[in-house]
């Protein structure tokens, strides 16, 4: 976790999924070219780094697809965890790819010039008060820019030192940069290509994403404020709890509260890692350690910290058991505050 | 649910993890190149242009700066031919003829052509052209523009040097900043038609007898219609048409 911090925490699942992403990649380049010249008429051809342009810029949107994917898809079904976990590479990838495709651009389209590339990215196509001849390229630099900024501070170095609200904050602008990239394309290569492919190829990119993340975010919505006791909320019958698991409070005030069980002991701490916000709730209790679904990250049950040498602290609530019937108080206690786990049939019980 | 079902990305990967990732690794690369394969397939016809870079050679003939720099030249095939000039990058050439222009010249570039459209772009240095003292200017003088008709037509502003083949694709918008940049560099902007019946038509713009520059930017790549005198300028068409002609469509 963050107790040391190196370019890449390899171990050999990240290697083996480096070695098929790095390989579909070639794949998709390889086919994407290939076909590019086989398929034009005869006497017909790209220039070579048109085609790369093209090979790439494509590449790129459909991998940022399939990022944006992997969230819901994660939710709905805890096997895309793996791509979860993984996301960053995938991510830091995609924006190298992209990075190839505007530098190509930028060479080849806005280069050999006596103007400055990029003075020319941004006046050489003047039409910006026209929707369908907006200067498509600026969309494509800026999300490229954002593209830039996400890759840089993927590292948990990051993570650590701008703070989980800022660093989660700034990841969040992939959802600008999506948006920039599919007007980008909109306005840019479909406005020559008009095969119904592309068409189909962006809409249904656009339309799988939006789609996946409305349906889990209804899916996650707030219920409703829980009937509780003197304050605190009910949370389940105790036989209602599976062992090593938790169930998922969710306060009208205030942030999600996981309650965890782990044989007889009853815990509750914030549902938020500390690491990159991931559902704690949704994690599994290994060797007595709440541990993230995402990242493995992992905190004691009884103070909300992780154990050493690790540092990350989560906030703790404190529990109750009556008459069979878990409660949480939803007041959260400062991370990593010790709060003694409330026992099944012990002294604490209540009823 | 066992233990080893929960996946954590530094333990061992459990089984059912380790097959999941398998087939849904293998559909998504597949669907991946899949989707690759139909939009490359799918692309539009980029032109049959040609720029032999590495081939660089002399042209003899008679050289002109106005409309803009151009050689006539048997150097083509053996009948006279026009040829435009440009440099190896987004600029034209005419400025540099100077006291050259009408003479006959030796050039030394490399050939760009699109069909019967040709164009020579002359190496970087100063030696690119040099007074040919063995030549002669009969046959090869440039003609005076010989006016047709008076046209309206439909068609795309676009820079001569990407669509005879440096370029490909060289229309429509993805290629907008590259043509707006050639031709504010003083590449001549040429005029391309399609009719009903497909047939193609290529034009070299002028304006008054002179070459158009930054004026017409603000139409560059897009579809527009231009009122103007279709001319015979040798074997080259010419449109010429002040930029007030130009309406977009």
């Amino acid at each position: 976790m963050s107790h040391d911090y190196k370019m890449v925490q390899w171990n050999p699942f990240k290697k083996r999924f480096d070695v098929w992403m790095l390989s579909g990649v070639a794949l998709y380049l390889v086919s994407f070219i290939t076909l590019t010249y086989a398929t034009q008429p005869e006497g017909n051809s790209f220039t070579p780094i048109q085609a790369m342009i093209r090979a790439t810029g494509t590449l790129a949107f459909l991998m940022l697809n399939f990022i944006l994917c992997i969230g819901p898809l994660a939710r709905f079904s805890h096997r895309f965890r793996p791509f979860l976990y993984n996301r960053r590479h995938i991510g830091v990838t995609t924006f190298l790819i992209a990075l190839v495709h505007g530098g190509l651009v930028l060479l080849w389209y806005h280069g050999f010039s006596e103007t400055n590339a990029f003075v020319s990215l941004f006046i050489s196509n003047p039409r910006y008060d026209s929707i369908s001849g907006f200067p498509f390229e600026v969309l494509g630099f800026i999300a490229l820019i954002i593209m830039f900024l996400m890759a840089a501070t993927s590292h948990d170095f990051w993570n650590a030192n701008l703070g989980p609200g800022i660093w989660k904050a700034l990841h969040m602008s992939v959802y600008v940069a999506y948006g920039l990239l599919v007007a980008h394309m909109a306005l840019g290569a479909l406005q020559f290509e008009k095969r119904p492919i592309f068409f189909l190829v962006l809409g249904t990119g656009a339309g799988t994403v939006i789609l996946l993340h409305l349906v889990s975010s209804i899916a996650s919505l707030r219920i409703s404020d829980r009937i509780g006791h003197e304050g605190w909320l009910r949370v389940a019958e105790v036989r209602e709890l599976e062992d090593k698991r938790a169930k998922i409070i969710r306060p009208v005030d205030g942030d999600a509260i996981a309650v965890f069980r782990d044989g007889d002991r009853i815990a509750a701490v914030s549902n938020i890692c500390r690491h990159q916000g991931g559902p704690l709730g949704e994690g599994k209790v290994v060797d007595g350690c709440i541990t993230c679904p995402w990242h493995g990250f992992q905190y004691r049950m009884e103070d909300g910290q992780s154990p050493p040498p690790f540092t990350e602290k989560i906030a703790t609530y404190a529990t109750r058991i009556m008459n069979g019937t878990v409660y949480v108080n939803p007041k959260p206690n400062p991370p990593g505050t010790p709060q003694a786990p409330s026992e099944v049939g012990g002294s604490n019980e209540q009823g | 649910m066992s233990k080893d079902d929960f996946f954590i990305g530094w333990a061992e990967t459990p089984e059912v993890d380790r097959r999941f990732m398998l087939g849904a690794g293998l559909s998504i690369i597949t669907g991946t190149t899949a989707v690759g394969i139909g939009i490359s397939a799918r692309q539009r016809p980029v032109g049959s242009g040609t720029w032999n870079m590495g081939e660089i050679r002399e042209w003899r003939g008679i050289a002109t700066s106005e409309p803009y720099g151009m050689i006539r030249t048997l150097d083509l095939d053996g009948t006279e031919r026009t040829a435009l000039l440009a440099c190896q990058g987004k600029c034209g050439v005419s400025a540099k003829i100077g006291a050259l222009a009408g003479k006959p010249v030796v050039v030394k570039g490399s050939l760009i052509h699109r069909g019967r459209h040709a164009m020579i772009a002359v190496v970087d240095g100063l030696d690119w052209i040099r007074e040919d003292p063995d030549g002669s200017i009969d046959g090869l003088a440039f003609p005076q523009p010989e006016p047709i008709m008076d046209v309206s037509l439909n068609g795309e502003i676009m820079d001569s040097k990407c669509w005879f083949g440096a370029m490909r694709p060289a229309r429509g918008k993805i290629h907008k900043s590259c043509a707006s940049l050639c031709i504010r560099g003083g590449l001549p902007p040429a005029f391309y038609v399609r009719d009903m019946k497909d047939q193609t038509a290529l034009m070299i713009m002028t304006s008054g007898g002179y070459g158009h520059n930054k004026d017409l930017l603000p139409f560059v790549a897009e579809s527009v219609s231009i009122t103007g005198q279709l001319q015979r300028f040798g074997d080259l068409f010419l449109l010429d048409a002040p930029v007030s002609a130009i309406t977009r469509l």
